[in-house]
């Protein structure tokens, strides 16, 4: 089932720091492959070397940093939601919050505010697409309205010669 | 029938003596004759295994790909702990050659545990990914899931991460991949190779 595919909470941060790692992979590769043959010296061979160059350097390190912010946030979030004991979407913006905050550490005060401040606002942004597209979807699954003789209730007083022809 | 036997008094029709009984499993003598519904195959007892609801159409076992982000995290955060053990180590031989203290130290304590934890952890995580990648392809391609999947899909992961290095050291790495594979796939299927060496020494 699609709705249970995410793991409880503790296996939850190894699975997001692993799909985050993968997608810094992927980005990475795709990004800095652009780039580096967009930098290297004229000629299509050296183009070609230089790509792979620039991937083999920068996109383990484009992963890691992915991994960590994916990891970082995981476990805030996992956290949240065992202190909070429910699950909702404030959990996530507060992780992201965080997350920003905590990684942007080592600059000094105003940078980890406004690091925290824009990893909410990006989390805010997510949570809220994903809002919207849970009402839209709902739409779907709305069960039929009621028809006209489903309810006993508002049917009326019963016809005149009712009792004689049940006995 | 005519059995001198003194203990065939009691039940003699359900002895295990009885050659018409066709009893499978020969328990002690005095059971044998307590009741007969000792004598049974034990085929027909239920198994010990745990009996798993399944919904439609899904597979008995985890797929490669529903396993591959968590194997990928996993080595990631591995990677980390080993290099983060190793860059300790180092820090604190290389301070303490250097005399640093206080401030210093811890800074550059941290230094080392950061860079060589992430180096290590990148490191292991691109060659998670890669397997997991060619393991994913591997399976799709063929249709299932099996060890021969493994074994290639770690020596190509071998090759592939070695294939600048020139062609030595590319044959190295996926040799490394292919007996490392090799050696976990041993260690996973020791059961069926159990049966299997039973089979073929009858000694």
């Amino acid at each position: 089932m699609e709705e249970y595919a995410r793991e409880p909470c503790p296996w939850r941060i190894v699975d997001d720091c692993g799909g985050a790692f993968t997608m810094g992979c992927i980005g990475g590769a795709v990004f800095q492959s652009i780039k580096g043959f967009r930098n290297a010296p004229s000629g299509l061979n050296r183009r070609l070397l230089g790509s792979l160059a620039a991937v083999k350097q920068r996109s383990p390190v484009i992963a890691g940093n992915f991994a960590v912010w994916g990891g970082l946030f995981s476990t805030i979030d996992c956290t949240l939601v065992h202190i909070r004991r429910k699950e909702d979407p404030w959990n996530s913006i507060i992780s992201g919050a965080a997350t920003g905050g905590i990684l942007a550490a080592r600059n000094g005060l105003p940078a980890m505010a406004g690091s925290a401040i824009i990893g909410g606002v990006l989390l805010a942004l997510i949570e809220g697409v994903g809002i919207l597209f849970t009402r839209l979807s709902a739409e779907h699954f709305r069960p039929a309205p009621p028809q006209l003789g489903d309810d006993p209730t508002q049917l009326g007083p019963p016809p005149p010669g009712f009792s004689q022809s049940y006995q | 029938m005519n059995n001198t036997d003194p203990d065939a008094t009691y039940a003699a029709s359900y002895s295990s003596k009885d050659p018409s009984m066709n009893v499978s499993v020969h328990s002690q003598q005095n059971l044998a004759q307590l009741s007969p519904y000792l004598n049974f195959n034990p085929v027909y007892l239920p198994q010990s295994q745990p009996e798993f609801i399944f919904p439609e159409g899904v597979a008995r076992q985890r797929g490669r790909f529903e396993l591959a982000f968590s194997q990928i995290g996993g080595s990631c955060m591995l990677g980390a702990g080993i290099g983060g053990i190793g860059g300790f180590y180092n820090g604190l031989k290389s301070t303490t050659l250097a005399g640093h203290t206080g401030k210093l130290r811890r800074t550059q304590l941290l230094n080392y545990v950061m860079k060589q934890g992430s180096a290590t952890a990148n490191t292991l995580g691109v060659l998670a990914v890669m397997y997991s990648g060619f393991g994913v392809i591997l399976s799709w391609a063929r249709g299932c899931d099996d060890e021969l999947n493994t074994i290639v899909a770690a020596s190509a992961t071998g090759l592939l991460y070695k294939s600048s290095a020139g062609l030595r050291k590319c044959a190295i790495g996926g040799g490394i991949g292919f007996s490392l594979a090799a050696v976990y796939c041993l260690w996973s299927a020791r059961d069926k190779l159990q049966d299997f060496r039973q089979e073929y020494n009858p000694a």
